[in-house]
């Protein structure tokens, strides 16, 4: 939904469950994307959790954890998603005079868009819910309820564990086949297949060194700098506005990512283009462990169109620090506007290799995997 | 030397200054002590001293004065004492006496033996006019004096008595060792968190201890006190005048901490107020230990103390440069292609390097010779140290003109001191500390006093090339005799590690801390947390606050006893020569009073004392039988019931009469025992006790275990009637 269409914005807040505030500073440009307050709902949303509304517990509990950000990381977030549909579906009866098929898919489409108000949904997120409505859908007529609604918990089981686990466990070990004893490995932010890859190469015995990149205000990379340490790594850690002087050493770049799309874009948190282009500039390759459900067949070019906004109010502030201020009055200005972007689109020029579960692929060959594999009845 | 002769021109430029006004310019000030007043690197500075010894090739003190020029601070008054001839020659050697606009001024004294002292003995110099800054020569700071000179300012506008802002820096202990990574001990303190003013300070040295004990009247007193573990003291003090004058006036505070503040802090009369600033982004250390000496040295390396970087603070005309991963570089280094320098390490001029040498995280002085195939590893090597072929080190430190023999190995925090030879295919065992001066023999155990046999050598090493000439000669008579303890060709004493001293040796050392005593510690902290656990119900272990009076009892549990013992004894005495001498009762009831005054005790005790003695006159009279004792009893209360009575002014008196009794019978004179209740009812009816405190004993018994109730029981019937006869009422 284009955010700046006024109609259809007030027509979605009447069936909105969250009533989010619109930040009072909105930036021109991102108009189209949605620009909330952050933080202020929450309360009230929790007050209601035992209330007897329409939206199913688990779905709600996990629309709230989005909207904490207590859930973030794509696979987590999709992983969360598709449990509490399970559970929703197993909590699930069909009212008199209608047919689980079509009421199902309806409840599933109204717990989405509450999902779609508490964080808009990751490519990941969206492909996994088309999965599952494509099933919903695809249920023979003649199973009874029960039968139906157990096909439908072992279809979201087998997507997580095959399209997910298994996935991770596949990419982590092709990707670690490209670490070799000396090399320095650079990543930026806290990928979590990335983490899994570099534990494993670590159990394989290969002696690596690793600089973690890291950039505000979510300064992500200190909780995977603390994990790969107490593990044993020997790492560096720095932040983006170090990364052309750090990269001298490095040999090799892993970097997760949020989607790939079909032009070979990659979608990822805001900062890895940046990462990518200097590695780029500096000829050391550059790798993408990217699970194959979060490809896409959209084409993007730039990371203005799709896109999501953070707390504009957390580019100021530094965490823990509440007297650090620079800012100070500036920031109840009317001609001044924070934008904390989410996300960022890295051309495919800047990619040498992209690692998913079904081998090593480069950024041109991304339309094959999601013509060949992503098609709605190829999922499982 | 224009020392003296400076600081007599600063005084007279001081008198002239009287009025308040002119006073409010005086060019700021620091006192810079120069000497640690602790034995912690011995055997190092039994010979140079700490404020001279190198931290990354640089001597602290040039650390703590460029600090102090870039703060802006004007002059700085050098206070020596050991060593003190070598600061001077080193001070008047550096370009610090002819700076424009700072002016470096030392003063020394030969007999102090505490910062107390050294505080003493520049307030009769009389060279102080305004706010300083105390500081000891072993500190690395960068941060800006400004902020923290202004908030000291405008608190003493405000209030004349904020005598001091101590200087505090975030900084997490290690959860298994409860040390800071400057390898310094739990810091407790209490702050004001909207004043800042301090409120308490303790270091924690039992590191198994897990309670502390606030007093009460700091939570009365403060609307909001935030305590913290998480801090750590930086040792840079803004003071005012004042202080000075304060040392003067306590002539028995010593050490800057553990006396001068906490005792403000405990004083409430003078109402003198100690403040903190915390800083955030700047770096501030003492070198405090040998840990804290590898810390910081790190933390140099790692540039956290820009601009007192190796490649920034240049010292001589060496210039050093930085390369990537923390490389430092002097020009003049000879090193074999085959050399592998890791990250981290800095390297002198005129050092050479020989071939597959493996050296990381290390500091590598001037004019050192390395050979071939050797490991260095998180070391500390001064100048001309000569390393032969195949030796192995690994976190020491290693002195000016060490020589170690091929194959020598040094395990994890060996100390050597200067010129001590090392020889062949030697291993130093790990945390020894090696020396050309024998150990001393006795040690004083107090730290503060330990200084005192400091004096002797300083007049040995005043004269450095008299003392070379000393230490060859010995030098060739150890050779003399084929080995010594350093292996064949060694020339050295190992120090042995003092009593006591060992268990903690590993903590302040420059190695890291192994893995097995690691997991030993968390084995420890764990079984902690399970005893803890066990008895979360006592108040002791629980962690909560407890009334100063109780943790009173609690620290000297032993005094009390005994004092009670004592007192207990005297009281029986007195009342025994009363019953012989026929003395007044009221002469009796003025003795027990001044006996109680002077032991310091409640009435209760009093109360239960006397009819303890009693009792004991009581069981002391012939009786043959039961009836006998009872009268006897009766007897001494009709005789002396209006000196208890004098005693027992209230409820809780009469029960500790009862508690005491009921201790008698069980105890120390069973043959009481039958009598219990006969007894209380003589009581009762004497009006001694009264029917509350019965009731009120039996109330507190009714928790007890079954065996302490037995005379609760035997009494039932008594009390039975005393409820009845209440109820009538």
């Amino acid at each position: 939904m284009q955010f700046d269409d006024k109609s259809r914005v007030e027509k979605a807040k009447k069936r909105a469950v969250v009533n989010q505030t619109e930040v009072r500073n909105r930036v021109e440009l991102f108009r189209h994307l949605p620009q909330y307050e952050h933080g202020t709902q929450l309360p009230d949303l929790e007050s209601k959790f035992f209330r007897n509304d329409p939206m199913h517990r688990a779905v709600y509990k996990v629309g709230l954890q989005y909207l904490a950000g207590d859930i973030t990381g794509g696979n987590a977030r999709c992983i969360a998603m598709l449990q509490a549909f399970s559970e929703a579906i197993r909590d699930y009866t069909t009212p008199a005079e209608k047919t689980l098929t079509r009421d199902l898919t309806a409840k599933i489409g109204s717990y989405v868009s509450f999902l779609i108000e508490c964080r808009p949904l990751s490519i990941s997120m969206g492909n996994a819910i088309r999965f599952l409505k494509n099933r919903i859908a695809k249920l023979p007529l003649t199973l009874s309820e029960s039968e139906a609604k157990t096909s439908l918990c072992l279809d979201i089981d087998r997507f997580i564990n095959e399209k997910i686990i298994l996935a991770d466990r596949v990419i982590v070990r092709h990707a670690s086949t490209k670490i070799r004893d000396g090399d320095v490995l650079l990543t930026y932010g806290s990928s979590c297949v990335v983490e899994m890859l570099l534990s494993h190469a670590l159990e394989l015995g290969k002696k690596f060194h690793v600089v973690i990149v890291d950039s505000r205000p979510k300064l992500e990379g200190q909780s995977l700098l603390r994990r790969l340490v107490a593990n044993g790594l020997n790492c560096t850690y720095t932040h983006l506005n170090a990364v052309s002087y750090i990269m001298h050493e490095v040999t090799r770049v892993f970097l997760g990512a949020s989607s790939i799309l079909s032009n070979g874009t990659v979608y990822s948190r805001v900062g890895t283009a940046a990462v990518a282009m200097v590695a780029n500039a500096f000829s050391v390759p550059v790798l993408i462990c990217c699970e194959a459900y979060k490809f896409h067949e959209r084409v993007q070019l730039d990371s203005i169109c799709f896109n999501e906004l953070g707390d504009p109010q957390a580019v100021a502030k530094v965490s823990g620090r509440g007297d650090v201020n620079y800012l100070g009055s500036l920031g109840n200005k009317d001609n001044l506007q924070l934008l904390n972007l989410m996300y960022d689109a890295t051309p495919s020029e800047y990619i040498s290799m992209i690692v998913t579960d079904y081998g090593m692929i480069p950024p041109t060959s991304v339309p094959v995997i999601v013509r060949e594999y992503c098609r709605d009845q190829l999922w499982i | 030397m224009g020392a003296p002769k400076k600081s007599a021109a600063a005084a007279a430029a001081a008198r002239v200054s009287d009025d308040p006004e002119e006073l409010a310019r005086v060019p700021l000030q620091a006192v810079l002590l120069a000497d640690s007043f602790t034995t912690k690197f011995r055997p190092i500075t039994l010979e140079r001293p700490k404020v001279l010894l190198p931290l990354v090739n640089v001597p602290m003190i040039e650390y703590t004065l460029a600090w102090l020029e870039s703060a802006g601070v004007e002059e700085v008054f050098v206070f020596c004492c050991a060593h003190a001839k070598q600061v001077i020659n080193y001070l008047e050697s550096s370009q610090w006496f002819s700076q424009p606009k700072f002016s470096v001024t030392t003063i020394e004294s030969h007999n102090s033996v505490s910062a107390g002292d050294a505080l003493r003995f520049i307030y009769e110099r009389n060279v102080i006019h305004g706010d300083f800054i105390l500081i000891s020569g072993d500190t690395v700071s960068n941060m800006s004096l400004t902020r923290v000179l202004q908030e000291h300012k405008e608190r003493r506008k405000k209030d004349s008595n904020a005598v001091m802002t101590m200087v505090i820096k975030r900084s997490k202990l290690s959860p298994v060792t409860q040390q800071s990574r400057l390898g310094t001990d739990e810091l407790f303190m209490a702050i004001d968190p909207d004043t800042k003013q301090l409120l308490y300070y303790e270091e924690n040295t039992n590191h198994l201890k897990a309670t502390l004990s606030l007093d009460k009247m700091l939570l009365i007193d403060n609307s909001s006190i935030r305590l913290h573990n998480d801090m750590q003291d930086c040792f840079i003090d803004i003071c005012s005048p004042e202080v000075l004058s304060l040392f003067t006036d306590n002539f028995d505070y010593q050490h800057l901490r553990r006396h001068f503040v906490k005792g403000l802090l405990v004083d409430d009369i003078m109402g003198y107020k100690i403040y903190t600033h915390e800083i955030h982004s700047s770096y501030a250390a003492r070198v405090d230990n040998y840990r804290a000496y590898d810390t910081i040295s790190k933390d140099i390396i790692q540039r956290w103390t820009y601009p007192l970087v190796p490649d920034v603070l240049l010292l001589g005309n060496s210039t050093t440069k930085l390369e990537r991963v923390g490389m430092y570089r002097a020009s003049e280094i000879v090193q074999s292609r085959s050399a592998q320098i890791g990250p981290l390490t800095v390297i002198g001029t005129g050092t050479r390097i020989g071939d597959n040498t493996k050296i990381s995280n290390s500091v590598i002085g001037k004019g050192c010779d390395i050979g071939s195939n050797v490991l260095i590893e998180g070391c500390h090597i001064w100048d001309n140290v000569t390393i032969e072929d195949g030796c192995q080190l690994r976190h020491s430190i290693v002195c000016d003109g060490v020589v170690m023999k091929s194959g020598a190995v040094l395990s994890p925090g060996v100390v050597l001191s200067f010129k001590v030879v090392i020889g062949q295919n030697f291993t130093a065992p790990a945390y020894s500390k090696v020396s050309l001066l024998p150990q001393p023999i006795k040690q004083d155990s107090d730290e503060e006093l330990e200084y005192a046999d400091n004096n002797s050598d300083v007049e040995t090493s005043c004269a450095p090339d008299n003392m070379n000439g000393e230490l060859t000669s010995e030098l060739s008579e150890i050779q003399g005799s084929a080995t010594s303890e350093l292996g064949c060709g060694g020339v050295g004493y190992i120090w042995s590690i003092c009593e006591g001293a060992s268990e903690e040796e590993w903590r302040h050392s420059i190695a890291p801390i192994s893995a097995e005593k690691l997991a030993e510690l968390t084995q420890t902290t764990d079984d902690d947390l399970e005893f803890s656990n066990q008895d979360g119900n006592a108040p002791a272990s629980s962690g909560e606050l407890r009334s100063d009076a109780l943790s009173d009892s609690e620290d000297d549990d032993e005094d009390t006893k005994n004092d009670s013992a004592y007192f207990e004894k005297e009281v029986e005495a007195t009342f025994l020569r009363a019953v012989h001498e026929n003395v007044q009762v009221d002469h009796v009831i003025l003795e027990v009073n001044s006996l109680k005054l002077s032991c310091n005790m409640e009435f209760s005790a009093c109360a239960g004392a006397i009819f303890y003695s009693m009792m004991k006159l009581a069981l002391e009279t012939p009786h043959k039988t039961t009836d006998e004792l009872s009268r006897a009893v009766l007897n001494i209360f009709n005789s002396w019931h209006r000196l208890l009575k004098s005693y027992l002014s209230g409820k809780d008196e009469e029960i500790e009469v009862i508690l005491k009794f009921e201790e008698m019978c069980s105890e120390s004179a069973k043959e009481l025992s039958p009598l219990f209740t006969q007894i209380l009812h003589h009581l009762y009816d004497k009006e001694l006790i009264s029917e509350d405190a019965i009731l009120g004993w039996e109330f507190e018994k009714q928790g007890a275990e079954e065996s302490d109730r037995v005379f609760v029981r035997q009494a039932e019937n008594f009390l039975q009637w005393l409820k009845e006869a209440s109820e009538e009422d």
